[in-house]
């Protein structure tokens, strides 16, 4: 990139002199200008507040004084902040390598052309993309809701016994459960696209070596298709660490279920909004961030001592 | 693109399968395809019923007096005090509807500031934009109340409508397109002619560029339409509320025990809220797909 940049800047040099250039590149600017502004008043200035909000504290009595980190204190040692975070690793853990490997299944036998139909399977397997968190959380609390939710019966049925998919053991898969159905469809999508750009001639000359189909999966398209999935790994995951939406309907329905700090996105709304500590809230949401940051730069660095990031 | 077409189908014993295993992929697909739409099922079925039969009857199966009419009818009023449905959906298509138009102008305007100009620091500003994407917006709507408490945005539909105007994807997106269908030629061809560059952009960039438009405004319609993070916190009132908050404080009071009929407006409010972005995601399916592809091509 930069190198053609500079290339281009030699070339702009040989073909009119360096003033020519300066005036045809200065207008980029003012077209960035507009987005840049708005990034700047609601991303970053809302950011260095909440870190300079998170540095006091507000009391009834005495009104708002300079606290350094002690709001971070509390933070830090606060059981129910970490018991949240462990969660939500946890839930990462499991559910963005099961979206991505069912994804990668579908895009990878679609993309074969072994299934009839695939149109419609693609089709259907992406709207729950256009259907809100809020809303695929009430339907399926109504599908297993227990004594009367129809999964909850057709378990019953079947002579699974009564399963209280609330039940403090079973929530978690409850929800993992439901963003699966949220979000296969749009990593499988992407993964589709991803596998279709490859040539066609690489297929051919594999099936021609008498390669069987699941060879040419996994030893030619994945790697071929690696970057793709490394990136949902990071969208994924940046998703699964915020978890709020799922927990706070599902805890509309069954309050028991869903605790303070269930995850960390829950436990920044309910000190914040819930309990009016707006300056508490703001270190436990900066706290939040700077593990999410740390996740990502992390991650970027092991892919890139691989050698899979370029 | 017709070879493309026939590759669709590859005849599967190219690959030495058995029929069997292409009966039992099919088969895996019908079962996801069932699981995917079996919450959707429920809740046309379900938007059918009064509060007592979606309790007492099967889910899957129509029961008792057909009051779908009634249900929806209902969505006009204020049931117990809760907030009306219909001003929720007026207020989710203005926010979506102008946050989504405004996010398409300015990664427009952004998309081929960064595509066809290479000012001191472009570069750089770039991957400053690109790596926005990791900050976690649950992280950042809590800021962004704190800085509205100060200058007034709480309860202000521009507190939802500004913030919904930046779109990073959509800059990614506007970026890529540009690069692949606004020729440089035609720019300097336009410049020889004395053309100012914004008419430039107006008038050679922007038609050029439709597709592209319309796969951003639809990315950015959809992220608005399901946002209920940043509405849940700076929205007190709840005249002003979108679809996503409206339903989720009704799903919170029609479980606390109020004797007030909100299972059926929760359900059939539900249907309401997500059929405009199934038809709408239904009929430009193209366009989505596109955004995908980009996406693609950031890894």
């Amino acid at each position: 990139m930069a190198v053609q940049a500079v290339q281009a800047r030699r070339r702009r040099a040989r073909a009119g002199g360096g003033r020519n250039s300066r005036v045809r590149q200065w207008p980029g600017a003012i077209f960035i200008a507009p987005h840049m502004l708005m990034l700047g008043l609601f991303m970053l200035v809302p950011t260095v507040f909440a870190i300079y909000t998170s540095l006091y504290t507000s009391k009834l009595v005495g009104g708002t004084t300079f606290s350094g980190l002690a709001n971070y204190a509390i933070v830090l040692q606060s059981g129910a902040f970490w018991d949240g975070v462990g969660r939500v690793l946890l839930f990462a853990v499991i559910q963005v390598p099961v979206t991505i490997a069912i994804a990668f299944f579908f895009a990878a036998i679609f993309d074969a052309g072994i299934v009839r139909g695939s149109r419609f399977f693609r089709t259907v397997f992406f709207v729950p993309f256009a259907v809100p968190g809020v809303v695929a959380s009430v339907m399926w609390s109504f599908l297993l809701l227990p004594g009367f939710g129809p999964y909850a019966e057709i378990g019953q049925a079947l002579g699974l016994g009564k399963i209280n998919f609330f039940s403090s053991q079973l929530i978690l898969p409850t929800i993992i459960l439901i963003v699966i159905w949220e979000f296969t469809g749009y990593n499988m999508t992407i993964l589709f696209t991803s596998l279709k750009s490859i040539p066609r001639e690489v297929t051919e000359a594999a099936i021609v070596e008498g390669a069987s189909l699941w060879r040419i999966i996994l030893t030619i398209k994945l790697p071929m298709v690696m970057p793709s999935v490394v990136m949902l790994v990071f969208l994924n995951t940046v998703g699964a660490l915020q978890l709020f939406t799922e927990p706070s309907i599902l805890g509309a329905f069954q309050p028991q279920a869903i605790s303070f700090g269930f995850t960390p996105s829950l436990f920044v709304y309910n000190t914040a909004v819930g309990s009016g500590e707006y300056n508490l809230g703001a270190a436990a949401a900066v706290v939040l961030a700077l593990i999410i940051g740390a996740i990502s730069v992390g991650g970027f660095a092991v892919r890139r001592r691989n050698g899979e990031f370029r | 693109m017709s070879r493309q077409r026939s590759a669709e189908l590859v005849p599967a014993h190219l690959y030495g399968l058995r029929r069997g295993t292409t009966v039992v992929l099919t088969v895996i697909s019908s079962l996801f395809a069932l699981f995917i739409l079996g919450p959707l099922i429920w809740l046309v079925i379900n938007a059918t019923k009064d509060q007592a039969d979606v309790y007492d009857s099967f889910g899957f199966w129509f029961s008792g007096p057909f009051r779908l009419f009634q249900n929806v009818a209902a969505l006009g009023q204020d049931v117990s005090g809760a907030g009306i449905f219909v001003q929720w959906l007026g207020n989710t298509l203005l926010y979506a509807g102008v946050g989504a138009v405004g996010a398409t102008i300015l990664s427009a305007l952004a998309g081929y500031g960064f595509a066809r100009f290479s000012f001191r620091g472009s570069n750089a500003l770039f991957f400053g934009v690109m790596a926005t994407l990791l900050v976690p917006i649950t992280s950042l709507a809590l800021p962004l109340f704190l800085v509205y408490a100060k200058v007034g945005l709480v309860n202000s539909i521009w507190g939802m409508i500004l913030p919904s105007t930046v779109s990073v994807i959509g800059i990614l997106l506007m970026r890529t397109f540009i690069e692949s269908s606004v020729p440089k030629e035609l720019i300097e061809a336009a410049r020889i002619d004395g053309a100012s560059e914004f008419g430039i952009f107006l008038r050679i960039a922007v038609p050029l560029t439709v597709p592209g438009l319309l796969t951003v405004l639809l990315i950015t319609v959809v992220a608005v339409w399901n946002n209920y993070f940043l509405p849940l916190i700076i929205f007190s009132q709840n005249n002003l509320y979108p679809l996503t908050v409206g339903l989720a404080s009704i799903s919170a009071s029609a479980e606390t025990g109020t004797k007030a009929d909100l299972v059926p407006i929760l359900i059939s409010g539900g249907l309401i809220t997500v059929l405009p972005l199934i038809v709408l995601f239904l009929v430009l399916e193209r366009y989505f797909r596109a955004g995908a592809l980009q996406g693609s091509l950031t890894g």
